[in-house]
């Protein structure tokens, strides 16, 4: 066939017909509102696991200071060295919380 | 003679026997009646006369025997029960455009409306009270009612065509601007009409008239309402309203049956209470027929399967319906898979508008009271056509015997209750409720049903249950008819549908 079987409910514009919007007239409202059910179930859902899954809120956990000096041992990289105090107090902070 | 639809013997004997309409002539004296009603199914009766349905593709000579536009394809007919156009010109042009339907009667392009015009202005009697009456009222709506007391001027035929609808309604002018309130109650309605009659002649291309073939019994057809009907069972999209009324008018009578007897039927014991629990019985023993379960049959020896008898469905006082195109009929056998049906036309006037096919065959033993019967129409469907009164051939127990499961009676606005044919229905009806088979009634008007029901009460002494209540038929004719012979006179075909069946007793009193 030259062109794919075209339904006669549809316009040359692919916009639905009067007879289509007739023959959903019943079940128009309905299935509306089961729309826009489904459509805030399913915003719901989303946002509710974003929400749940969000990364921990650490802006009251007190991050110790860049030591002035580095300790004895040299490094290279500029990773912050943390004394075993300071991971102590966090361990306890997040316990607490 | 080709013909798709007439058995080879009847062929054969319509082209030997040179006896002509002899049932018809005793016949014609039943269409002398007056009456609201009546004079309905006269003016059907007296409808010009169709598109031949033998000669499927060949464009009549006859000058008003014209059909098809030039675009259709032969095998398309438009509605037998109206004219179409005469011939159309050899360049395929239409009479009418479609923003130019509204003709006065008298003033039409149309020969044929000029015609009904005619007859009109010969027949039909002005409303205005202050004419004598001349039938009886059969109705409190009937216009006949208002006439009586005070009425002084004899009664005059309709000479004045409305302005606005164009059919003759009144008298004189005088008389159409007095009665105006109560013509304007059906004004509209009536322009309606003269546009689609004009609309009918007007030689277009119909692609309404076009009707889908079967489909698989998965994709369920939904019996709301007409809309979701023609796009469950895939319809071409019929976008105008025009249309819809044009293509409804004859889909009435095969979708009224088919929506009652399916169990996807809008009529329901539950919601909106149309059916009783009668119904409900009489309609599962039909349904269970008419939904048979797969039974792993195929086209081969082995996937041989035993199959039921057809469902029959008796016609009862068939007029137009019988000459409706076969296209038409077989849209009811579509609806049910695996399920074949019969089809039986029974009436005195049962072969109105089929001419063609007279005469009837011979009666022969095998064939005893000349039924036309035409078997070729599909593997799930026959039609045959009996011009008699049903009394005669239940006596003889032609169809004997009947099964509610199978059997089904289709009685397409009766007037069982009307004065001037209830007493051709006094000897149908207590046979009718004896065989305990359901029987679908429509009619054109709620006081006409109600009118039926008390007479089958009264006449039956309450023998009868009622099976589906009396109200509008979803799957009614869009379109209104006009009466040729009282122009207020509008209905639509089967606008409301009811049964009811014999009165069966679980147990009886042992004298």
């Amino acid at each position: 066939m030259a062109i794919l079987p075209r339904s006669s409910y549809y316009d040359k514009h692919y916009r639905q017909s009067p007879a289509l919007i007739r023959a959903r007239q019943p079940y128009l409202v309905r299935n509306i509102f089961t729309g826009l059910g489904l459509c805030a179930f399913t915003i719901g859902v989303y946002s509710w696991t974003i929400n749940a899954v969000a990364q921990d809120d650490f802006s009251d956990v007190p991050i110790p200071d860049a030591p002035a000096q580095p300790p004895h041992s040299p490094h290279t990289g500029v990773e912050k060295s943390v004394s075993a105090a300071a991971l102590d107090q966090q361990k306890a902070e997040r316990l607490k919380s | 003679m080709q013909s798709g639809y007439t058995c080879s013997r009847c062929l054969h004997s319509l082209r030997r026997l040179t006896n002509t309409k002899t049932h018809t002539r005793g016949y014609s004296s039943i269409s002398q009646r007056g009456g609201k009603y009546t004079s309905t199914r006269a003016s059907v009766r007296n409808a010009p006369v169709p598109k031949l349905l033998i000669h499927r593709r060949a464009i009549t000579s006859q000058e008003h025997q014209g059909q098809i536009s030039i675009d259709e394809p032969p095998q398309i007919t438009t509605s037998p029960r109206f004219k179409s156009k005469p011939s159309p010109t050899a360049s395929g042009n239409v009479l009418l455009e479609p923003n130019n339907l509204f003709h006065h009667f008298s003033d039409s392009p149309s020969p044929d409306m000029r015609r009904r015009a005619a007859f009109m202005k010969t027949h039909a009697y002005c409303t205005h009270p202050s004419h004598h009456q001349t039938r009886m009222p059969l109705s409190p709506h009937d216009p006949e009612a208002r006439k009586g007391a005070k009425s002084t001027q004899a009664p005059a035929f309709v000479r004045f065509e409305c302005p606005d609808c164009g059919i003759p309604v009144s008298c004189s002018e005088e008389h159409w601007a007095d009665d105006y309130e109560s013509h304007m109650e059906i004004c509209d309605t009536l322009r309606e009409i003269n546009e689609d009659d004009h609309d009918l002649r007007s030689g277009r291309f119909f692609p309404e008239f076009e009707y889908p073939g079967p489909q698989m019994e998965e994709a369920v057809v939904n019996m709301t309402n007409w809309d979701t009907y023609l796009y469950s069972r895939e319809y071409q999209a019929i976008n105008e309203e025009r249309s819809l009324r044009q293509a409804t008018r004859l889909l009435t009578y095969p979708v009224t049956i088919g929506s009652i007897l399916s169990e996807l039927s809008p009529y329901d014991f539950r919601r909106d209470g149309r059916l009783t629990i009668e119904g409900l019985k009489s309609l599962s023993a039909l349904r269970y027929t008419l939904h048979p379960p797969r039974t792993g049959a195929d086209g081969t020896i082995k996937g041989l399967r035993p199959s039921p008898p057809p469902v029959r469905v008796f016609i009862l006082g068939a007029r137009a319906e019988s000459s409706l195109p076969r296209e038409v009929w077989q849209q009811l056998s579509f609806l049910f898979h695996r399920v074949a049906f019969h089809l039986i036309f029974i009436g005195p006037e049962s072969m109105a508008n089929r001419d063609a096919e007279f005469p009837l065959p011979e009666r022969t033993p095998g064939n005893p009271f000349g039924a036309v019967v035409e078997d070729r129409i599909s593997h799930e469907m026959k039609i045959s056509t009996f011009v008699e009164y049903y009394h005669t051939l239940h006596q003889a127990g032609l169809f004997h015997p009947y099964d509610p499961y199978f059997d089904c009676f289709v009685l397409f606005h009766p007037g069982l209750g009307h004065p001037a044919s209830s007493h051709e229905w006094a000897d149908t009806l207590p046979q009718l409720l004896e065989t305990k088979v359901p029987i679908i009634c429509t009619g054109y008007t709620a006081w006409d049903m109600e009118r039926d029901r008390k007479w089958v009460e009264e006449k039956m002494g309450g023998e009868m249950d009622v099976l589906m209540e009396p109200g509008e038929n979803k799957f009614r004719s869009l379109r209104w008819d006009l009466n040729d012979f009282d122009p207020a006179d509008i209905s639509c075909a089967n606008w409301g549908v009811w049964a009811f069946r014999g009165k069966r007793y679980e147990t009886t009193m042992k004298e």
